[in-house]
């Protein structure tokens, strides 16, 4: 196995007395999709929080690309090379489409007034081309707030790429999306991987997008993992069943 | 020394919990606070000085003019910018200049004075206490305790602590969002009223009178937590004894660059304050 | 198209002054030239989302600083007045990383309160500043062997400051950096999550702003020739408030507008202090409640930029 370009280990994240996640430990290996699910409060999005760089980590750790990058804040976390979206739409909504992924790039490039001295790691990519490879390219003059919510969420992923990453992080890509948008949301993350060597860690409640896409699955309840494989394994999983039992999810 | 402290104390409590309430509730600055004190110190100069109705019917009636006021004041112009912090501030400090300058037309630069209603003092072990501060302090706590009723025990009140605790759950408490507004603010300034009128007749009145109690009510809910209540009623405690005895030991420039120190401090370590809840 | 004829009657404007040729006239204009630098440093502050009230404080120590490099070191007072700005922006760059990390009504507070001490500073520390009796005896303003001793003098020299310093902070709005100020101001979580420092990018802002004020400062103090801790308090704040939301925030423009329209009122209500103060506040929450982006959303939408 290839070295992993994002390890986590033994990671713990108290709030007071409550434990939202705990001595969770995986690896995302270069060009894997992997995904983190759960029933709600099971911890998934403090675990991504605290890789985003929002919180720090109670214990354990967090390496990207054998650096430790524990505890680091989330501009700093970005500039490593690793991007994310949001759950809810997260855009500059009074700017065009193209302007949002301007803005993206020189974030980026120029990510303090000293930026010139140290120069930014990676290459940003080319506006169009990115515009061309979401769809966007016939909207780029048009304003990110008028445009549908998917349309807006497609842009938000159009942010994140402007940077360059080689890890895209997403907090429930399908949120909020009708059923062909889903799909239509599912493809394009699997683009990502394929066209664009992006590597995607996602959290996400829906579970055929999840189950479809992913190549490996980390299950959290109540802040502890109770597996970790793939699809096939995880669904036939009887711990991963029990957890999910009475709540209203379907395997498909 | 203790009973001047406890007294500005208690001031700065009744200013502050207005201040905390109105930030709390409606994400504003009021900058114009100390000019409802003001007013309050106004109104009791009218009544009880020019036409000698009695003090306390006086102090009552300025208050409940001030609190009115304060309710015009929320509807005609603090209900557009709920929430937008700055444009709420911009707002209420041009509430405030315009006030100073009514009062500056109205009475003139000069400070004015009230005759004190009550004379003499009282000794407590050792101590010499005038009867006209004990009189003030003692309504003063009569003040908070019924502000506390209020809080504790009306419908109105539980909503309007809900809201400053947090403002989604404003619309699961069933009062509408505009009552709520309006009457903060009303409460508010009736406080901020009742506390200068009650001071009227210890301090000078002016039209600039409010900008040192404002400020300290600023202070005060800073130390105390932006919008919580308890905090300011601490905050205001513990400036006006930390004050009056450091006024006592130092020089009134050092003591207030102390107080700035001190502010800064609490700022940095604890940016929510001491009784703060904590913001993601 | 309006916004030509906006820049076409200020440069009327600019050039009034010689036509009326009165000295009064002349002090308004000087007034106003010097007025703008600092009230784009305030801008800059409000760009980026934070209502900074040590900015008379910036400016006194701008003013103190270049007189009294001036007076005691005998330095030309061109280098005076640069070296002088420099002391206010060093002062935000150590004062930025704390204060800046908060936003909103503590940074209002720390500022206000930064500002009071330096003014206390100004009263009680005699020997240097004069206390409330001032500073006598700044000398004129002078360049290779001119010496400026008319006040049209003065006004060229601020003039000269004032549309370089205009043309710095348009630059600024619409490079880059201008779009990262933005995006920080409207988005912060995700303009860090792309790799934006957010509070460094805040405190060179906020260095800049306190710089150009520290300028206007300078630019004051060999103008009036006399300093005291007076102009550099509470009322300067109001002042810039009012400068600010009269002309609107939304762009450059905005505040010398705000600065033509407001600095002129004392000087022509200087009788009648109290009604300067109300028609402020009408102006305030006029503005405020009917026209939040200012004088200038009434001439160009603010899209299209200025």
């Amino acid at each position: 196995m290839t070295a992993p370009l994002l390890l986590v280990e033994g990671l713990t994240r108290r709030f007071g007395g409550l434990i939202a996640a705990s001595d969770v430990s995986f690896a995302v290996a270069p060009g894997e999709i992997f995904g983190i699910i759960g029933p709600n409060g099971a911890g998934k999005t403090t675990l991504f929080n605290v890789i985003a760089g929002h919180y720090r980590p109670t214990s354990g750790r967090v390496a990207f690309e054998g650096t430790d990058i524990s505890g680091h804040a989330s501009d700093e976390v970005g500039r490593r090379g690793i991007a994310r979206t949001f759950q809810a739409v997260h855009v500059f909504k009074n700017e065009t489409v193209r302007a949002n992924l301007h803005r993206a790039a020189i974030l980026a490039r120029r990510h303090n007034p000293l930026a010139w001295l140290s120069r930014h790691p990676h290459a940003t990519p080319d506006l169009e081309g990115t515009a061309a490879f979401l769809g966007l390219d016939k909207l780029l003059d048009n304003v990110a707030g008028s445009l549908a919510y998917g349309l807006q969420k497609t842009v938000g992923v159009g942010l994140a790429m402007m940077v360059g990453p080689k890890l895209m992080l997403m907090d429930e890509p399908a949120a909020g999306l009708n059923p062909s948008e889903k799909i239509a949301a599912a493809a394009l993350i699997r683009r990502l991987r394929d066209e664009r060597g992006i590597s995607v860690l996602l959290v996400e409640h829906d579970m055929p997008l999840v189950m479809g896409i992913c190549d490996r699955i980390l299950v959290l309840n109540q802040g502890i993992p109770i597996a970790l494989g793939t699809p096939a394994e995880v669904k036939s999983n009887q711990a991963v069943i029990d957890a999910y039992l009475g709540e209203d999810y379907e395997f498909a | 020394m203790i009973v001047n402290g406890l007294l500005g104390g208690l001031i700065y409590v009744i200013m502050a919990l207005g201040f905390t309430l109105i930030f709390g509730i409606m994400r504003i600055v009021n900058f114009a606070h100390g000019e409802f004190y003001m007013l309050g110190a106004v109104g009791v100069l009218i009544l009880f000085g020019g036409f000698g109705v009695n003090y306390f019917v006086a102090v009552v009636a300025a208050g409940l003019l001030t609190g009115a006021l304060g309710m015009i004041a929320e509807r005609v112009l603090f209900r557009s910018v709920v929430g937008e912090e700055m444009p709420g501030m911009i707002m209420s400090l041009g509430l405030s200049i315009i006030l100073q300058s009514i009062v500056l037309l109205a009475l003139g630069p000069e400070e004015q004075t009230v005759a004190r209603p009550f004379s003499g003092i009282w000794r407590i072990a050792g101590a010499v206490v005038p009867w006209d501060r004990t009189v003030v302090s003692i309504s003063a706590i009569v003040v908070l305790v019924i502000f506390y009723i209020f809080l504790k025990f009306s419908r109105l009140g539980l909503a309007m602590q809900a809201v400053a605790q947090d403002p989604t759950t404003a619309s699961l408490m069933g009062v509408e969002s505009g009552t709520i507004y309006a009457s903060a603010y009303g409460i508010a300034c009736l406080l901020a009223g009742l506390g200068g009128a009650l001071m009227a007749p210890i301090y000078t009145i002016g039209p600039y009178m409010g900008q040192n109690p404002m400020l300290k009510a600023f202070v005060v809910v800073v130390i105390g937590g932006l919008g919580s209540i308890p905090g300011a009623m601490l905050g205001g405690l513990l400036l006006g004894l930390t004050e009056s005895v450091l006024s006592t030991l130092m020089d009134s420039t050092t003591a207030l660059i102390a107080s700035f120190g001190v502010v800064l401090l609490v700022v940095l370590i604890r940016p929510n304050g001491l009784l703060g809840r904590t913001v993601r | 198209m309006k916004l030509r004829v906006v820049y076409g009657l200020i440069l009327l404007l600019a050039i009034l002054p010689w036509f009326i040729g009165s000295r009064y006239i002349f002090h308004i204009a000087t007034m106003i030239v010097i007025m703008i630098p600092l009230v784009l440093g305030m801008h800059l502050m409000v760009r980026i989302g934070q209502l900074s009230l040590a900015h008379p404080a910036f400016w006194g120590v701008g003013a103190y600083a270049s007189a009294l490099l001036t007076m005691r070191l005998g330095m030309p007072p061109l280098l005076s007045i640069l070296v002088g700005a420099l002391i206010p922006s060093l002062m935000a760059l150590v004062l930025g990383p704390i204060f800046l990390r908060i936003k909103g009504v503590f940074f209002v507070l720390l500022t206000f309160a930064f500002g009071e001490i330096v003014d206390l500073v100004f009263q009680e520390w005699t020997d240097l500043f004069g206390g409330n009796s001032g500073l006598y005896g700044i000398p004129k303003f002078s360049i290779l062997g001119l010496r400026l001793t008319q006040i049209p003098h003065y006004y060229v020299l601020g003039l000269i400051a004032a549309v370089l310093i205009y043309l710095l902070m348009r630059a600024i709005e619409r490079s880059d950096i201008g779009a990262i100020l933005e995006s920080l101001n409207e988005d912060e979580m995700l303009s860090r999550s792309m790799g934006a420092n957010a509070l460094a990018w805040r405190v060179a802002a906020f260095v800049v702003s306190a710089f150009v004020a520290g300028i206007s400062g300078g630019i004051y103090a060999f103008y009036i020739g006399f300093l005291s801790p007076d102009p550099f308090g509470f009322q300067t704040i109001v002042d810039l408030i009012v400068m600010v939301t009269v002309g609107g925030a939304g762009t450059v423009l905005g505040p010398v507008l705000g600065a033509i329209v407001t600095v002129p009122l004392p000087e022509l209500l200087r009788d009648a202090r109290e009604y300067q103060l109300m028609i402020y506040g009408v102006c305030l929450i006029g503005f405020m409640k009917f026209a939040k982006q200012g004088l200038i959303s009434f001439i160009v939408d603010k899209r299209s930029g200025a």
